[in-house]
């Protein structure tokens, strides 16, 4: 039988957690409560994991950090300073759904230009909007305002109202005009550009140079082609093969580049610490 | 304004609401399915907890405020949990208005004797011992106490 590539697991991941934040809420209706919580702040058996944003929010506004928030934002931002954001790969529902989007545009939508090459700009855009959105929150906001612009807390929220109190809440919509946006530019536009939550992680990623990245070897590589399948791989239409801290910050270490690498000449890898230079 | 409760352990409105997560776990351990999450794209308040005691009424297990992560809930005793304070109008009551001897809300209110007495052996009176659970709000079949929220009393 053949092994299971990576990008096998990541989707096993993805559709488990998703699943499971379905799932959660319906056993909590029924009193089994080792899991509770959403994407903001979760407790699995006891074990803290809390968005670092909306730890972030609540520090500033009260000047208080409990245990179980430090805890549970340390553990996401160590795993981002360690593996990279692979909470956005790995993990997020959102992201799994904007994946499918992305795919699915590429199938159905015809094919343009796909190689405009966003290398850094996203992030850029990014620090800027959520320099705004952080400004926005400690000038007029009194409550952590910013958790409402996360969608993997909405997804999970969807449920906990349906199971909860039978409630469906209208933010199905909300999701699904963004998922339509995206089709539509054929860009993961809420990801790349706008997701507050994910800053911090990248933040975190970029404090350790010896994080999980892709590395790249050029001498090992057989694509001459203008649009190499790392590339169209990528879900975020980044270059794997362009060295660099831009690609880097954007890069979420999904693996679908090295997958794709495969068949050619195996010259993209997971490794820790910088990226391989080709002799120059 | 909506006349809801906040849960019980809950901060004074304007620092719980600073320092609420929105996470929803107070409704996921709440045994009573009292506590739900407020709906709507509200972006300062939706997805924070509340409870209407007409509906279900608090029952002071203190659950939730045992599990709130960013202590949006305190930890405190039943008999601290400032959740509001009942009101009873003595003249729907039953008992005040002499038609029988009805002890609905003396019967099912968790802090009895604290918080509910019987004036006389016979009166429901609500002392200053009340958290305003609503459970008398509740189980009344006349409709004649209802509960205020904290919020609304300063």
């Amino acid at each position: 039988m053949k092994k299971p590539s990576i990008k096998t697991w990541r989707r096993a991941l993805q559709i488990g957690v998703a699943v499971a934040f379905i799932l959660i809420p319906l056993l909590n209706h029924f009193r089994i409560n080792y899991f509770t919580g959403n994407f903001l702040a979760f407790y699995a058996a006891g074990l803290p994991l809390v968005d670092p944003l909306a730890v972030l929010q609540i520090t500033l506004k009260n000047y208080y950090l409990s245990v179980d928030l430090l805890v549970g934002a340390g553990i996401a931002l160590g795993l981002a300073a360690a593996l990279g954001t692979v909470f956005c790969s790995w993990v997020c529902p959102f992201g799994l759904l904007s994946e499918w989007g992305q795919s699915l545009s590429g199938r159905l939508l015809p094919r343009a230009d796909k190689g405009m090459s966003v290398k850094g700009r996203g992030f850029r855009i990014k620090i800027i909007l959520f320099g705004l959105g952080l400004a926005g929150f400690l000038l007029f906001s009194t409550t952590p305002v910013l958790n409402q612009l996360s969608l993997p807390a909405w997804y999970s929220r969807i449920f906990q109202f349906y199971f909860e109190q039978r409630h469906i809440s209208l933010a199905i919509l909300f999701l699904l005009a963004i998922l339509l946006v995206e089709f539509a530019a054929r860009q993961r536009l809420w990801c790349r550009y706008i997701c507050p939550q994910s800053f911090l992680l990248i933040a975190a990623k970029l404090i350790n140079p010896s994080r999980l990245k892709i590395g790249f070897q050029q001498d090992k590589c057989l694509s001459n082609k203008a649009m190499s399948p790392c590339q169209k791989a990528c879900s975020l239409s980044l270059d794997p093969k362009t060295l660099g801290e831009s690609v880097d910050t954007e890069c979420t270490n999904c693996g679908d580049c090295v997958v794709a690498c495969k068949r050619m000449g195996r010259a993209l890898g997971f490794q820790f610490g910088l990226r391989y230079r080709n002799s120059d | 304004m909506s006349k809801f409760l906040r849960p019980p352990g809950a901060r004074p409105e304007k620092e719980f609401l600073a320092r609420c997560l929105q996470c929803g776990q107070c409704a996921q351990v709440c045994i009573f399915d009292c506590i739900r999450m407020r709906t709507g794209f509200d972006p300062f308040v939706s997805g924070t907890p509340e409870i209407s005691p007409r509906n279900a009424p608090c029952e002071l297990c203190m659950r939730c405020s045992a599990i709130c992560p960013s202590d949006a809930l305190e930890d405190v005793p039943r008999e601290e949990s400032k959740m509001g304070y009942a009101k009873l109008d003595r003249d729907k009551c039953y008992t005040w208005k002499g038609f029988i001897i009805c002890r609905s809300c003396y019967e099912r209110c968790p802090l009895k004797s604290t918080a509910m007495v019987l004036e006389k052996g016979i009166y429901p009176a609500i002392t200053d011992g009340c958290v305003g659970c609503g459970v008398c709000e509740h189980v009344c079949p006349e409709k004649a106490i209802i509960t205020v929220p904290t919020r609304f009393v300063t």
